[in-house]
């Protein structure tokens, strides 16, 4: 039924749109690095106030870290839509902002000045979580299937690095849990608030 | 012999009519649902207009939104005279229309909207000045409309417009205006088949999209970001994974643009395809815990 539907889209010349959104979830103490590379690619794309190409380099900047840090990945999940019509499309792209920001903490802390001994040392997370989310004009086959396998995903992580370089790009959001070097994701915390992870 | 013709007449008269019931009704079904377009929907309470030609009395461009509202003569009685949609193709009217006494004209076709106008017709131009102010509550930056001013813009006037070859300007097709500038402004910025590609001859043309289109896109990111130098990890180490406020969540951050269109239809309507991902296999393994 949605096939047909789809075909019938397809003839009549209409624009296929697919929102898409990948967990991927990283352990190991080596993973910490990355989270400069998250840090530095998020400033320089708010820094471009919107520029969807500027965005579209620090995406494929960090799938490219995400593949050289293959063998610390963990579990994964990835879910999407395809629409044919543009509104709809970026409704549910807001909505999957608001779905990942809530997974994490992200106001201003208030920390007490006066609290525990000050160490000199930082804890070091074990668990990094990344959360991709992009919607693209057409198709892409490698990205619109299960990828809770570890050569699909590494396919995925190409395929959305070429579509950057495609300019099929109309929206894409990067979301990363702990937020910066000293913070820490537990294995708890995971559990909670992402249960759709899969081992990989 | 009789019988057995006439009753094979019958097999195959009702075998083609259930076969055709069936089989038509899905059709029939999703063309009605398509050819609603993304403008119908997103404003329901406007636009009850049946197909046809109506004299175009006045057009507005407004480059805060590229909405067009036109003002079209002989509606039905009880329809609004007034045509809002961002979705509008425009042509010029041939020599041989001109010569004939045709005044401009709106022309809706399956709810596609075309305006066909004179060579010198002045599409009124509402533009907004914006300026990127901080938020003194939340602290970001955001835009705001300062002021508005008022121009014209003549779509197939001036010497841009010699530009596209031949019957490219007779065939109904989307227009991007260009720069504004005070005084008015002749030609356009960019043209195509679609709306997208309109806007991406605007952009190879001055390297930015144009107005309506940036207005449209929204960046969003959670708060961390926007602060970086609040916290410096090197002054102050405690574990903040035990902190208060947190609520069991560790912290992040996230960032992000889009430049699709919103639909702006006051009911969520939630897509009822499950799409594709790895969903249907989290529901049950993510018990796990």
């Amino acid at each position: 039924m949605s096939s047909l539907a789809d075909r019938f889209n397809q003839m009549t010349g209409r624009t296929r749109f697919v929102v898409f959104r990948l967990f991927l979830h990283l352990a190991g103490e080596e993973v910490a690095p990355l989270l400069g590379v998250l840090n530095s690619s998020a400033r320089q794309a708010l820094e471009a106030d919107g520029d969807i190409q500027i965005f579209g380099e620090g995406l494929a900047e960090v799938c490219q870290s995400l593949l050289q840090y293959d063998v610390y990945w963990q579990s994964a999940a990835n879910e999407g839509n395809i629409f044919w019509d543009e509104g709809e499309a970026g409704d549910f792209v807001e909505e999957l902002f608001t779905d990942s920001a809530q997974r994490y903490h992200s106001g201003i802390e208030v920390e007490g000045l006066d609290s525990s001994e000050d160490v000199l040392s930082l804890p070091i997370t074990q668990n990094l979580i990344v959360m991709l989310i992009v919607a693209y004009e057409g198709e892409m086959p490698a990205l619109e299937t299960d990828l809770s396998d570890i050569s699909a995903l590494k396919n995925a992580l190409k395929s959305l690095t070429n579509l950057h370089y495609q300019d099929r790009l109309r929206a894409l959001q990067v979301h990363f849990s702990p937020a910066q070097l000293g913070d820490e994701l537990t294995s708890d915390q995971l559990l909670l608030h992402f249960p759709e992870l899969i081992p990989l | 012999m009789n019988i057995l013709r006439r009753f094979l007449i019958y097999t195959v008269v009702l075998t083609l009519t259930i076969t055709t019931v069936s089989c038509g009704g899905r059709a029939t079904n999703q063309v009605s649902s398509l050819s609603t377009p993304p403008a119908q929907r997103a404003n329901p309470s406007q636009n009850r207009l049946n197909d046809g030609q109506y004299p175009v009395q006045q057009a507005t461009y407004n480059d805060a939104d590229g909405e067009y509202t036109v003002m079209l003569l002989n509606t039905k009685p009880g329809d609004s005279s007034a045509y809002r949609t961002t979705n509008l193709q425009m042509a010029q009217l041939t020599d041989e229309e001109v010569s004939k006494g045709q005044q401009s004209y709106l022309k809706l076709e399956n709810n596609q909207a075309s305006m066909h106008i004179q060579k010198d017709f002045k599409i009124d131009y509402v533009h907004n000045v914006t300026e990127e102010q901080a938020n003194p509550q939340t602290g970001q930056t955001e835009r705001v409309v300062v002021r508005q001013e008022s121009s014209f813009w003549s779509p197939f006037a001036g010497a841009l417009a010699g530009q596209v070859v031949g019957n490219l300007l007779f065939r109904p097709q989307y227009y991007v205006p260009p720069i504004y500038q005070s005084g008015g402004i002749f030609g356009y910025g960019g043209y195509g088949n679609s709306y997208n590609q309109a806007v991406n001859v605007y952009q190879q043309r001055y390297q930015a999209p144009p107005a309506a289109v940036r207005n449209r896109q929204t960046v969003r990111s959670t708060s961390n970001l926007r602060t970086p130098n609040l916290r410096t990890p090197s002054t102050s180490t405690q574990r903040r994974t035990t902190s208060p406020g947190s609520s069991g969540r560790s912290t992040g951050s996230g960032y992000g643009t889009n430049t699709l269109r919103r639909s702006n239809s006051p009911s969520q309507s939630r897509p009822s395809r499950s799409g594709f991902g790895s969903g249907s296999r989290s529901r049950s393994s993510g018990r796990r815990r």
